[in-house]
């Protein structure tokens, strides 16, 4: 695993550890203004939906799914000398070419805004549209294509950070940590030393779950008044939002929960940003324990989504009363991003024969699913690799307050979120996977050594 | 890892004939249920158990407590089943201490099988030490001896399960599950493959956190017949070890009981049981800092908030499994006897062991640690000379298996690592699998029994705290004995579930 030592050195050189030093001369205290919006990005036609091999197109709305925006500009003596602009979209991930139009979009719209500051997450909520053409077979007919999907987030995305923005006022920020039980680490092992996601803890041969769990909920809070309900909430859960990843309906998974039961009384105007920290590992579904946990929703009368909504929730309320005493309007901010080499992770001989292998065999049979171009990408880095030996990442670290927040464009393993956390000087550091672009997992040595889907080649 | 499967359906035979199986407690019964609690804290200075020296407490920061659940499932006048739960705030249930509460126990509990009461240490690190050659004796000073402190235990315990028993009376029962954010592991693992017991991991060099953490909480109510809460029992992946000071502490346990008590009333009966956590602890590995300014903010010590949440859990799994209790539920309690292989001293551990001896024996001027030392390295050579000679190739396990309604509840002596509760309750059958480590301790130590990747992350070496925890120093079962350990607790569930 030399790649991915390599890589923590280059993470420790991208800054991030220099940056959040408390006394680094870019670390003075800022003023800030802090503006924060939200939008529907629902859209009105049937889509195709992101994140399962196989097409699916959406049936209905079981629920809407939404941006929200936080501006955030560091002043001192009058003159602006930072800014961020937090984004958390209810998609499956931030494909390269959204994020690269939005961008522009930006640059001609909205000039005040350095548009690479901004930092855009996805939930990655499986029934969300998809934003690249060409990855699933859709039909030509009553549906709105992803070129049009984009399109239309570009628009809305251009016109929440406008709104965020131009809403900034002087305002402060408070942080803390709370915990919720959301996130399993899905991988179990077995007596043969293999592993497999989601694979079946019933077994005689089961052996373990393969790695850590982190129940921590990173809460960082904004507001305008400190005497009024906070103006937004990012919450920084290891759990992608994917419980209902199956189905056919457009549904924000468990962050329209999060909202909605959060959004009551005195928080009915506060905004949730849901950010998924490293969870390449994890997700909301149980891998053992089933029983109990179902007859609990059941006495409750809560769905799962629902369940793991109260769970956060509790979470936040427990923590917002507390750091509403210490409200900070006068803090270090700086905002530092990096395009970031990463050695690809090499792809044998034998494994771009059995990827290509298995794309003869789906083509054999007329498989029509994203699975085909999943082994392609195995075997096309396998004919470049030599030549591209790595891959460009952006990355991001600030530093608000006592707070880090840094990003990664992958489904993070567990272990490096903890790594970086760890060895963070900051006192709470959020981990943000699946911003600024979509690189697929990235593992850890135990997982490759274990293999299943999300630590073989076609998905690293 | 590779102990001859047996065929499953001759080990169900077998189990169903050695276990005397029959459904008569499977049927619907009364439940009937007794709870008393015990003081188990002497107004002297204690010498505390759990760490490398003896430390004399002179003060008392929460009380030790010993709580008794009784329990009797009856067809009118006839006993169906029957169990003795004993909740202790102790460190371990030293060798022989289960085997002689039981005969001071010996012709007070008429109608009772004494093999079916089963005692099970918290785990608290700010208990009396219950063995006289634990630490060296003139450590004790002027505190409360060991050979003092344990008739006292068990008098005081004695009354408390005497009361139990005797009280018992027709009741109810309800289960639930929740999470409390309690229980965090606690092996650190560097980029050479080596672990380290509470490493650091603010070290370019940490890789990862060893396995897994388990937040899940298990809780028991029970009801009198107008269903007023009379006793809880919960079990949960995490050692009672936040405090580890020089004053006497029932650690978060206490403060769960308070709060508990504040909502329920006193007379509650609190049973707080550590399920598989051999690497877990209460502290978190990292985010320290975050923690620490939550405490201050809430004005909480550690051990109050991981109290505060283990009790806000319990109220929020106590209300809502109030929709659901049941006062026909079947109770079934097996004991069984099982032998585990134990781990195998190398010649290479014996050669380390021996040399560890040696230097302490030839040392003049003794370190506070060397009797805590000693006895650990010594027990590794005695163990490889008596394996060399075909003996102690076994270690003998007393096992109880519940089943009380959809629950299954199981115990075993050791601190045992997190994975193979998770695979005793991925395979039970049960609802809910309701584990108790620290339990049912017999006439030899069981110490931790820990994973292949523990085992694999350093072998022994003359610093006792290299790899403690998964070496042979403190390893009498090792992942040998753990998986035979699993595999017969779920088969003897699976025999309280199958249907006749």
């Amino acid at each position: 695993m030399r790649c991915l030592t390599r890589w923590l050195m280059l993470w420790g050189m991208a800054g991030v550890p220099a940056c959040l030093v408390p006394n680094a001369t870019l670390a003075a205290d800022t003023e800030l203004r802090i503006g924060a919006a939200t939008t529907s990005i629902t859209p009105d036609q049937p889509i195709a939906l992101d994140g399962q091999f196989h097409t699916r197109i959406s049936k209905g709305v079981d629920n809407p799914i939404t941006a929200t925006a936080v501006a955030i500009e560091a002043r001192q003596d009058g003159q602006s000398v930072d800014q961020a602009v937090l984004v958390s979209c209810d998609l499956v991930a931030i494909r390269p070419p959204l994020l690269s139009a939005t961008r522009r979009r930006l640059a001609e719209k909205l000039p005040e805004v350095d548009a690479r500051k901004v930092i855009f997450t996805a939930t990655h909520t499986h029934t969300s549209g998809v934003t690249e053409e060409g990855k699933y077979e859709i039909p030509r007919e009553g549906v709105m294509h992803p070129s049009q999907f984009a399109a239309f987030l570009v628009e809305r995305l251009e016109e929440l950070i406008g709104n965020a923005w131009r809403q900034r006022w002087p305002g402060g920020v408070s942080w803390g940590l709370g915990h919720a039980v959301v996130g399993y680490n899905r991988r179990a092992v077995y007596a043969n030393g293999s592993a497999a996601m989601y694979g079946k803890t019933d077994r005689a041969d089961f052996r373990g779950i393969e790695g850590y769990e982190d129940h921590g909920l990173e809460l960082l809070f904004f507001w305008h008044d400190a005497r009024q309900p906070p103006l937004a909430v990012a919450v920084n859960v290891a759990c992608p939002s994917q419980e209902v990843e199956s189905g056919s309906r457009i549904n924000a998974d468990f962050w329209h929960d999060v909202r909605q039961q959060f959004q009551t009384g005195d928080h009915q105007n506060t905004l949730v940003l849901g950010w998924p920290a490293a969870a390449g590992d994890q997700s909301p579904h149980r891998m053992y324990r089933k029983a109990a946990e179902e007859r609990m929703l059941k006495l409750r009368g809560l769905s799962y989504p629902q369940e793991v909504a109260r769970r956060i929730v509790g979470g936040i309320n427990d923590v917002c009363p507390l750091v509403r005493s210490d409200v900070r309007t006068a803090v270090p901010f700086v905002h530092k991003v990096e395009d970031v080499a990463l050695p690809v992770r090499k792809v044998t001989e034998r494994e771009a024969a059995a990827a290509q292998a298995e794309i003869d065999a789906l083509t054999k049979k007329g498989d029509t699913s994203r699975r085909r171009l999943w082994h392609q990408k195995a075997v096309d880095r396998y004919r470049t690799q030599d030549k591209q030996p790595t891959l460009s990442v952006e990355v991001h670290a600030l530093r608000i307050g006592n707070v880090a927040i840094v990003t990664n464009p992958f489904e993070l393993f567990l272990d490096y979120g903890v790594q970086m956390q760890a060895r963070s000087k900051a006192v709470q550091t959020f981990v943000l996977q699946l911003t600024n672009g979509s690189s697929g997992y990235l593992p850890t040595e135990r997982a490759v050594k274990g293999g299943s889907y999300s630590a073989v080649v076609a998905s690293n | 890892m590779n102990a001859k499967k047996p065929n499953s359906m001759v080990v169900t035979i077998v189990l169903l004939l050695a276990l005397g199986w029959s459904d008569r407690s499977a049927r619907t019964a009364e439940l009937w249920i007794g709870a008393a609690t015990a003081d188990i804290t002497p107004d002297r200075p204690l010498p505390l158990t759990g760490g490398s020296s003896v430390r004399i407490a002179r003060e008392v920061l929460s009380r030790l407590t010993a709580n008794v659940l009784a329990l009797e499932s009856r067809d009118g006048q006839r006993s169906l089943d029957q169990a003795i739960l004993v909740s202790c705030d102790l460190c371990v249930i030293r060798p022989g201490i289960q085997e002689g509460f039981r005969k001071h126990l010996a012709g007070r509990l008429p109608g009772f099988d004494l093999n079916k009461l089963f005692l099970a240490a918290t785990h608290t690190h700010d208990a009396p030490v219950l063995q006289q050659d634990r630490y060296d004796e003139k450590d004790y000073g002027d505190a409360m001896q060991p050979k003092e402190y344990v008739p006292w235990l068990y008098q005081r315990m004695g009354a408390a399960v005497v009361k139990a028993w005797e009280s018992r009376a027709a009741g109810a029962v309800a289960w639930g599950l929740g999470h409390a954010v309690a229980g965090h592991n606690r092996r650190v693992v560097y980029s050479d493959g080596t672990a380290k017991m509470h490493g650091n991991t603010d070290d370019p060099q940490f890789r990862q956190i060893e396995g897994y953490e388990d937040h899940a909480m298990h809780v028991l109510c029970f009801y009198d017949s107008q269903k007023r809460l009379k006793a809880t029992a919960m079990t949960l992946a995490c050692t009672a070890q936040c405090a580890s000071g020089t004053k006497v502490s029932a650690d978060f346990w206490h403060d769960v009981r308070r709060l508990i008590h504040e909502r329920h009333g006193e007379n509650v009966c609190v049973l707080g049981f550590c399920a598989a956590a051999g690497d877990q602890t209460p502290r978190p590995q990292f985010s320290r800092k975050s923690q620490q300014r939550m405490e201050d903010f809430r004005g909480l010590t550690y051990t109050q908030e991981i109290g505060r949440r283990i009790a806000s859990t319990f109220e929020d799994v106590s209300g809502v499994i109030a929709k659901d209790i049941r006062t026909d539920v079947p109770l079934m309690h097996r004991v069984r006897q099982v032998e585990l292989p134990t781990r195998i001293v190398t010649d290479d551990e014996y050669a380390v062991a021996q040399k560890v001896c040696a230097e302490i024996d030839g040392r003049t001027t003794p370190k506070k640690t060397d009797r805590w030392t000693r006895n650990l390295y010594g027990l590794v050579a005695e163990r490889y000379r008596a394996q060399q000679k075909g003996d102690w190739k076994t270690y003998d396990m007393e096992l109880h298996v519940l089943r009380l309604g959809d629950v299954a509840i199981a115990t075993n002596p050791f601190e045992l690592f997190v994975d193979y509760g998770v695979q005793i309750e991925a395979r039970s059958p049960a609802v809910q699998t309701f584990l108790i480590q620290l339990a049912a301790g017999g006439r030899q130590p069981a110490y931790y029994l820990p994973t292949p990747r523990a085992v694999a992350a350093g072998a022994l070496n003359d610093q006792p705290f290299t790899n403690y925890s998964a070496t042979v120093m403190t390893n009498i079962v090792g992942p040998k004995g753990g998986q035979v350990l699993v595999d017969r607790t779920v088969e003897t569930i699976q025999v309280l579930w199958k249907k006749h």
